[in-house]
């Protein structure tokens, strides 16, 4: 048994977790929301162990670094920060229906690093530009801050789902009373949104001063760092939108699936361009 | 009397302009991404109709970042905020600033989260209870006598009101940062063989030669791999020289850029020299010289014992599938004779007998009585440096750290105002709470409950 094999089992106990959530936002009954809980709970508890296991052979390997440095890694540590993340949000707004949306971006995330060609899941050296400090800082902080804007990307899906779910105020068994009201939406978006936004920041800023050590200049125009920058317009447009301009409710869902759209291509799309940060001709 | 505005001044303070801002940097920097950009134009250029290239050339499409329009667009952005912070602060301000009393009218009751609790103590008990209790939860309380009663005023996080003012600021920072860089800094290139020194840099992007004011030497390169074949480490050590001194020796590597005067230096790649080292040691009848010499073509060395001078004619890594050799001229008032020092010459004896005699040019023992051999031949290294002065680093750094500090004082803090009206009722008082939050209600909500509490145990209820 080795900790991908334990990575591959997780990716089934997300899986399994999205089920359960859906069937809490289905059928409405609160077993099936404390057991999807429960499993996504199970499921970061092994994949931290998992991580912690990889990060260990690293340096059983003479190789010691942490598990943050290739597109493995990477997916594996995205799906960890959602999860991380959606739980704590959970937990503190005592809601479980964005766990139906969230859940399943950590699942494809295991699913991707596990089955797609050309994710090398071997723990790799690091080259001497990803010999840094740096690198646990800009990594986590970066994925910390996609992780949030996955959390209002799944608040904004539920955004779109409201009106095609009949709302009968009368029965008892209303669906629409398992989703979060509007505002609520409205808020886990915002939420999501500012959180990632900081984080982003952090990230962007981590980055450049480590750019500053690696490659001596802060910023030199590099597609991820230029979509990073893309990306963090398009959230200061929507926060902007929102704190002066007042937009609420579905703009800011649209908003956050476009901002969504713009992390993911900040994340995996630049690697088919050329660059410096490319994953691809590493 | 509504003041008159300048049409102008309302143009650059809308936000509007700043989102149609922020979407026009956002789609040139995306063309950015797609087109090919400065260097890498070139090849592309090439394969387009030349009507087509002239266009892209014309619009400065492939170097969008340095473009007129990318830098009129961060000016009137950079503009856009000075104008915006600038007619917003006043009324920031005066909520800073805003004193708790008067009590702003209508605010009893009811205009916030508010609680009424009747206590058996009299007032004086009351306020003074309560001011130690504000005291030591807010630092500082104002007070206010007044017909009513007794007016108590906390207040903290007032300062989440500047939170968007030190964004913007810090923003404005990191752009003055990057046009000082740009304005008084230069990026170059060079690349220093093992053994050389250079004073001269070529500067970025094809504007000339830079004349630095020290010289710089590569003592040596060193390639270090992974089992796994990628690379572990590229380090060169280097030395600085004035006036041929050296001042300052150091190990520069990918990750750990050596400073040197204001210019900093930094590991970016590395090349072959077209030179090869040799190692190449001697003996004189049989008897072994120390010690063994490190030689590039061109270099002449003494053959100690004679007057014989001997030049590296040639250093082959592997000449005609023999191995490494060298090739010597050794010059002596004998004359001149020239011949090959293979280092594998004893397999090569032994694989074509006789070989020396036929060719005494594979002779390495050729000129008497000394007889040369060499051990190894290495690759010779040249590192290619990035060299760079910035003088707008620190305000780039500068303005990041408070970019930070001002977003989370921007979304995270919050300006909270607490109210307390004291007042006799019967043989005890009457304690009314109001709490007034700008942001984060829920928080707030849960922090009045808290209060709410602490005051029902400071009192008989």
């Amino acid at each position: 048994m080795t900790h991908t094999t334990i990575l591959s089992w997780v990716t089934f106990i997300y899986f399994a977790a999205f089920v359960f959530y859906l069937f809490r936002t289905v059928f409405g009954k609160t077993f099936w929301g404390r057991l999807a809980t429960m499993t996504a709970w199970v499921g970061l508890a092994v994949q931290s162990c998992a991580l912690v296991w990889r990060w260990k052979l690293s340096y059983d390997l003479g190789i010691g670094h942490i598990p943050l440095s290739n597109l493995y890694e990477s997916m594996v540590f995205f799906a960890w920060s959602i999860v991380f993340l959606y739980l704590i949000l959970e937990w503190k707004a005592a809601n479980r229906v964005p766990g139906a949306f969230v859940i399943p971006v950590a699942f494809l995330a295991m699913a991707y690093a596990s089955i797609a060609p050309g994710v090398d899941n071997n723990i790799q050296p690091l080259i001497p530009a990803l010999q840094s400090n740096w690198l646990t800082s800009h990594v986590v902080t970066c994925f910390l801050g996609y992780a949030s804007f996955t959390l209002a990307f799944g608040s904004g899906l539920i955004y779109f789902i409201h009106p095609l779910v009949p709302a009968d105020k009368d029965s008892p068994d209303n669906r629409s009373a398992c989703l979060p009201s509007p505002d609520t939406l409205d808020t886990l978006i915002y939420q999501g949104v500012v959180l990632g936004f900081v984080f982003l920041s952090m990230g962007i800023l981590t980055g450049s001063v480590w750019a500053h050590f690696a490659w001596g200049s802060y910023w030199s125009w590099d597609p991820k760092e230029t979509w990073s920058l893309i990306t963090w317009i398009i959230y200061a447009i929507m926060l902007h939108a929102r704190l002066v301009r007042g937009w609420r409710g579905k703009r800011m869902a649209v908003m956050a699936v476009i901002g969504f759209a713009s992390v993911l291509f900040t994340y995996l799309g630049v690697n088919y361009l050329p660059g410096l940060h490319s994953y691809l001709n590493a | 009397m509504p003041k008159k505005t300048n049409p102008v001044r309302a143009f650059f303070s809308s936000v509007k302009l700043t989102i149609v801002l922020m979407i026009l940097i956002a789609l040139l920097a995306v063309g950015g991404t797609f087109l090919p950009q400065q260097q890498e134009a070139g090849d592309f250029l090439h394969r387009l109709p030349p009507a087509a290239a002239e266009w892209l050339l014309r619009l400065q499409l492939l170097d969008i970042y340095h473009s007129t329009v990318f830098y009129l667009l961060m000016s009137l952005l950079s503009l856009n905020l000075i104008v915006c912070s600038l007619n917003r602060f006043p009324s920031a301000w005066k909520k800073i600033r805003a004193p708790g009393f008067p009590v702003p009218e209508g605010l009893f009751p009811s205009a916030g989260v508010e609680q009424t609790f009747n206590v058996k103590e009299g007032k004086d008990t009351v306020v003074s209870r309560l001011e130690s209790l504000a005291r030591k939860r807010w630092g500082s309380v104002d007070r206010q006598e007044t017909e009513r009663g007794v007016f108590l005023f906390a207040q903290k996080g007032r300062f989440a009101h500047l939170g968007v003012y030190v964004v913007h600021v810090s923003i404005l920072i990191i752009i003055l940062g990057a046009v000082v860089g740009s304005l008084f800094g230069f990026e170059a290139y060079v690349t220093i063989d093992e053994g050389q020194a250079v004073q001269e840099v070529e500067l970025k992007g094809g504007r000339g030669i830079r004349q630095l004011d020290f010289a710089v030497r590569c003592d040596k390169f060193t390639l270090e791999f992974h089992e796994n074949g990628a690379p572990k480490t590229y380090r060169s050590d280097l030395s600085f020289l004035k006036d041929g001194k050296v001042i300052r020796q150091g190990a520069l590597l990918v990750n750990h850029p050596l400073s040197f005067e204001t210019i900093r230096f930094y590991q970016s790649s590395y090349g072959m020299s077209e030179d090869n080292k040799a190692h190449l040691s001697f003996s004189r009848n049989g008897v072994r010289q120390q010690p063994e010499l490190v030689l590039t073509e061109g270099d002449v060395f003494e053959l100690p014992g004679s007057q014989a001078k001997g030049t590296v004619l040639r250093v082959e890594e592997n000449i005609m599938e023999m191995g490494p050799a060298v090739k010597l001229l050794i010059s002596s008032p004998r004359g001149d004779v020239q011949f090959w020092v293979f280092r594998h010459i004893e397999e090569i004896k032994q694989m074509n007998p006789g070989l020396l005699n036929e060719m005494p040019l594979f002779n390495p023992a050729l000129f008497k009585p000394y007889e040369f051999s060499l051990t190894r031949v290495e690759q010779k290294y040249s590192t290619g440096l990035q060299v760079v002065r910035d003088p707008g680093v620190p305000l780039v750094a500068g303005g990041g750290i408070l970019l930070i500090a001002g977003l989370m004082m921007t979304f995270w803090m919050s300006h909270r105002r607490f109210w307390i009206w004291i007042f006799s009722d019967g043989e005890g008082a009457s304690i009314h709470i109001i709490g007034m939050s700008n942001r984060n209600p829920a928080a707030f909500e849960k922090e009045i409950r808290n209060l709410h509490a602490a005051v029902r145990k400071a009192m008989t209820i």
